[in-house]
């Protein structure tokens, strides 16, 4: 709400004569605009310019008429507005009140006429209403727009927005005060239930955040129980298994598959700690974005496996120059596990072929890991990523079902995508859609 | 060869176990002194407590530290090591059951010489207790101390 236009000139000097009704404001109320037009008997002042045109044949008369009319306009407008209206003495105190004001401070225009408007109003608001007032009668401000509280008759609380405007004589003196007045006490009251809606928001986000960060430490005490208490007794058993063995002239052939099978049983709960542990990390470790060379990671995890079999058949394909946006370490785990996957399931070929190639498509990579080994049926494509559900036994090489779950935990906290496609039979393909990195000039 | 002590500081008497096996299949045939927590480590190497009697300037040639001990644990033991004149450049292994990052960054923030995650499988362990043993007692040249 504001006012669009504050009173023309009252007096034109060089007609030495005042027009006692001009537009004082016009008021814009979100959805409706008001003019107020506003006369104000003047005692020391005698004529209006169209008086004096008619002044021949109707005489002092005929302004009084005139006078009455205008006056007569301006309580009309003042008692059929629905906003509150007031004219203030430069003191202060209220001179009239119209009965939408009446209806909205629950007192009678009589009872609060002649006090002074300080007295209804709320005691925090005082000294800032008092001081703008000071600002406008003093001419250093046009016209007040503010939000104040008053004092109803039942003792509540009204929020009301509040404008102010002076009207002065020729000498630029302020003579009154128009008050226009809206009630907002339930628009403030609908914004405190916001404000104070989002202060509790924002405690439940930080409860929250603080609950997360326990349940972190948690997830790391446990882990770190796990990577400690569940390995050591796992080394005794290998361990004296292992011993044992070596007396295995003291054995017959079932006891030695008996020793075989707890040290092989061992080495899987081994793989599944380890496995769980980098679950964990991928989970809680902190990610350190930088642009990440994934070619060069894809050929270090590709080495890795050749390297631990070494008697494998094996081609290798990667396309150069596909930059990630992401954590190097965790990328890294991203191709070890998706790799070791492809080389996995490529253990009944003649030869292992994978292929790493990637396009940019804007800001996003897509890389594409293929292999031409079991694949799997498509049915089952949700489940893949799934920690510990397999697709396949162990004599087809399922792996403890930990591996996409890791893979898909680091393409999830980088926001990226992963998903795979398949033929059993005759290979899979592995899709990741990652942040790309800049690669232009920085990068070369 | 030293004839020095090896200080083996380990609260888990199957790992004492392997790692003594571990040591015999090495042909290292220094003395392996255990201790089973922090407290006795550091009693042993500053001759306090129940080594009291011992000569403080004999300082082993390697401590095997774990880093999960009880009373005071391997970190504490490694820091009062580095932070003693004496001990300051006694070659310190932690050989732990954790890799976590962690573990291994706060080692070496603490100057340790070396860490070992022990491995599950029995011959990857007597293999890489071997490399240590090998390493720190027959390659290394020692800084001579006293």
């Amino acid at each position: 709400m504001q006012i669009a236009a504050v009173g023309r000139r009252l007096c034109q000097p060089a007609a030495a004569a005042c027009y006692r009704a001009f537009t004082l404001f016009t008021l814009d109320l979100h959805d409706a605009v008001a003019s107020v037009s506003v006369g104000i008997p003047r005692s020391d002042h005698v004529t209006d310019q169209r008086e004096e045109a008619r002044s021949d044949d109707s005489g002092s008369q005929g302004s009084r008429t005139d006078e009455s009319r205008s006056d007569d306009r301006f309580r009309l407008a003042m008692q059929s507005s629905g906003i509150g209206m007031a004219i203030v003495d430069v003191d202060g105190r209220w001179v009239e009140i119209n009965p939408a004001l009446e209806r909205m401070l629950g007192y009678d225009a009589a009872e609060l006429i002649g006090h002074a408007a300080a007295e209804f109003t709320h005691p925090d608001d005082i000294v800032m209403s008092q001081a703008s007032m000071a600002d406008l009668v003093e001419g250093s401000v046009a016209a007040l727009d503010a939000q104040k509280r008053y004092l109803r008759r039942d003792g509540e609380v009204l929020w009301a927005h509040v404008n102010v405007a002076a009207m002065r004589d020729e000498h630029g003196r302020a003579s009154y005060l128009i008050v226009q007045l809206r009630d907002i006490t339930a628009q403030r009251a609908a914004e405190q239930t916001l404000r104070e809606l989002n202060e509790a928001l924002e405690q439940h986000d930080e409860q929250r955040s603080e609950q997360l960060q326990a349940i972190n430490r948690q997830q790391e005490l446990f882990a770190y129980g796990i990577s400690h208490d569940l390995r050591a007794p796992l080394r005794a058993i290998d361990s004296f298994a292992a011993l044992l063995a070596a007396q295995a002239d003291q054995l017959d052939e079932t006891g030695r598959d008996y020793l075989g099978r707890i040290r092989a049983a061992a080495a899987r709960m081994s793989d599944l700690i380890d496995s769980l542990l980098e679950l964990s990390r991928a989970t809680r470790a902190e990610l350190r974005l930088q642009a990440v060379d994934v070619s060069l990671l894809a050929e270090w995890a590709y080495a890795e496996l050749a390297d631990a079999e070494p008697e494998r058949a094996a081609e290798f394909e990667v396309q150069r120059g596909l930059f990630a946006l992401g954590d190097e370490r965790q990328l890294k785990s991203l191709l070890h596990q998706l790799l070791h996957n492809a080389w996995k399931f490529s253990r009944e070929r003649e030869r292992v072929r994978i292929h790493v190639s990637g396009e940019r498509q804007d800001d996003r990579l897509l890389l594409s890991i293929r292999d031409e080994g079991a694949g799997f049926d498509m049915r089952y494509a949700d489940k893949l990523f799934e920690p510990f559900q397999r697709l396949h036994g162990p004599e087809q090489a399922g792996g403890n079902g930990i591996g996409l779950a890791i893979a898909q935990r680091i393409v999830e906290r980088h926001r990226g995508r992963v998903w795979a496609e398949s033929e059993p039979g005759s290979g899979s393909t592995f899709h990741v859609e990652l942040p790309a990195a800049a690669m232009d000039e920085d990068e070369a | 060869m030293s004839e020095k002590a090896i200080l083996l500081v380990e609260d888990n008497p199957d790992d004492v176990e392997l790692t003594r096996i571990a040591f015999v299949e090495a042909k290292l045939a220094n003395r392996l002194v255990v201790v089973s927590d922090g407290v006795e480590a550091l009693d042993y190497l500053f001759a306090r407590g129940t080594h009291a009697a011992r000569d403080p300037d004999d300082l082993p040639s390697i401590v095997l530290l774990d880093l999960n001990l009880p009373k005071v644990d391997g970190r504490e033991v490694l820091q009062a090591i580095r932070a003693s004149e004496r001990t300051r450049s006694l070659p310190v292994v932690v050989l732990t059951t954790s890799a976590e990052p962690f573990d291994v960054e706060a080692s070496y923030a603490l100057g340790v010489n070396s860490y070992i995650q022990k491995p599950v499988d029995f011959e990857q362990f007597v293999w890489a207790v071997k490399q240590v043993g090998l390493y720190w007692l027959v390659l290394n040249q020692p800084h001579e101390t006293g």
